[in-house]
């Protein structure tokens, strides 16, 4: 590690953007996000909800969100991963557990969008709310969503409920798959806590 | 050594929280709380509310300052903000601009 390396350590929690040239060690908790030209290394202690940028990251630890090495992104035994890993070298070790797109190179990233789509609508919550949707609404990501549905919910979604209440009281629509994309940190943040 | 270090090279906007102790040699622009010794090192910048056991500056602070024990600006620091703390030391060549509340 560099001279002006930086450590968050195991009591510490910070929330809001890192930014810089250093190496980062994360022993702590950290929400927001990370975006270093130098390595990041989460320790088996460390907890990060944020999107995390650097050179080389070593994960050991839990992170929710997408990682981006502009080197490398390995995965060690330990780490619990929920997000997209990107980086031209991935590698993912025994006992490391992960969900999300993982892609060795940069090229694809049109096709990338609709991919993460799918891996957000996995959550059980988000299964429900995207069966519930009303047909005109549920395209792309509740057809990617279909087939993860919990066994107790309807199938196939029945329109009529909302269609038959939408004359008197008109209830908002339910929640698109980006809008829970961007909630990520607070569905973090409730589980934490 | 302290626990957390917040290295030369780095910037942190937001909220930092700790039980231990903080180093602070980069740059962190929000709020700052910490239960133990927070050092400021020379070079480094903070523009945040400072909270710590006891604290001690030789870089650049803007912000209001708390500490349960002590406050120490060294020769270097920049200070400005209000200063509360039971003691307060400014040395020779500290330059300050605020309030020191010292509970008397």
């Amino acid at each position: 590690m560099a001279a002006n390396a930086t450590v968050i350590g195991r009591t510490t929690r910070v929330r809001g953007r890192l930014s810089g040239d250093v190496d980062l060690k994360i022993e702590g908790f950290v929400e927001g996000e990370i975006a270093v030209t130098g390595n990041v290394t989460v320790d088996a202690h460390g907890m990060v909800g944020a999107n995390v940028q650097g050179r080389r990251l070593t994960v050991r630890g839990a992170i929710r969100g997408d990682l981006v090495g502009a080197e490398a992104v390995v995965l060690e035994e330990g780490a619990r991963v929920v997000g997209d890993v990107r980086a031209p070298r991935i590698a993912i070790a025994q006992g490391a557990l992960m969900r999300g797109l993982v892609q060795t190179a940069d090229d694809g990233a049109a096709r990338a969008p609709a991919v993460r789509a799918q891996q957000v609508a996995k959550p059980a919550a988000a299964t429900s709310r995207a069966a519930a949707a009303p047909p005109a609404r549920a395209h792309a990501p509740a057809n990617a969503a279909a087939p993860a549905k919990p066994p107790g919910a309807a199938l196939p979604a029945p329109p009529s409920p909302h269609r038959g209440n939408s004359s008197g009281a008109r209830r908002p629509p339910p929640p698109i798959v980006p809008a829970l994309k961007k909630m990520k940190g607070q569905l973090l943040k409730k589980r934490e806590h | 050594m302290a626990s957390t270090v917040i290295g030369a090279g780095i910037t942190i906007e937001g909220e930092i929280a700790t039980d231990e102790d903080v180093v602070v040699a980069g740059t962190v622009r929000g709020k700052l709380s910490a239960k133990e010794a927070v050092t400021i090192e020379h070079g480094a910048t903070v523009e945040a509310d400072v909270t710590g056991g006891s604290l001690v500056v030789a870089g650049s602070l803007t912000g209001n300052v708390t500490a349960v024990e002590r406050v120490d600006l060294q020769s270097g620091a920049r200070v400005i903000g209000n200063v509360k703390a039971a003691r307060v030391t400014i040395a020779d060549g500290a330059q300050f601009k605020g309030n020191v509340d010292m509970d008397v």
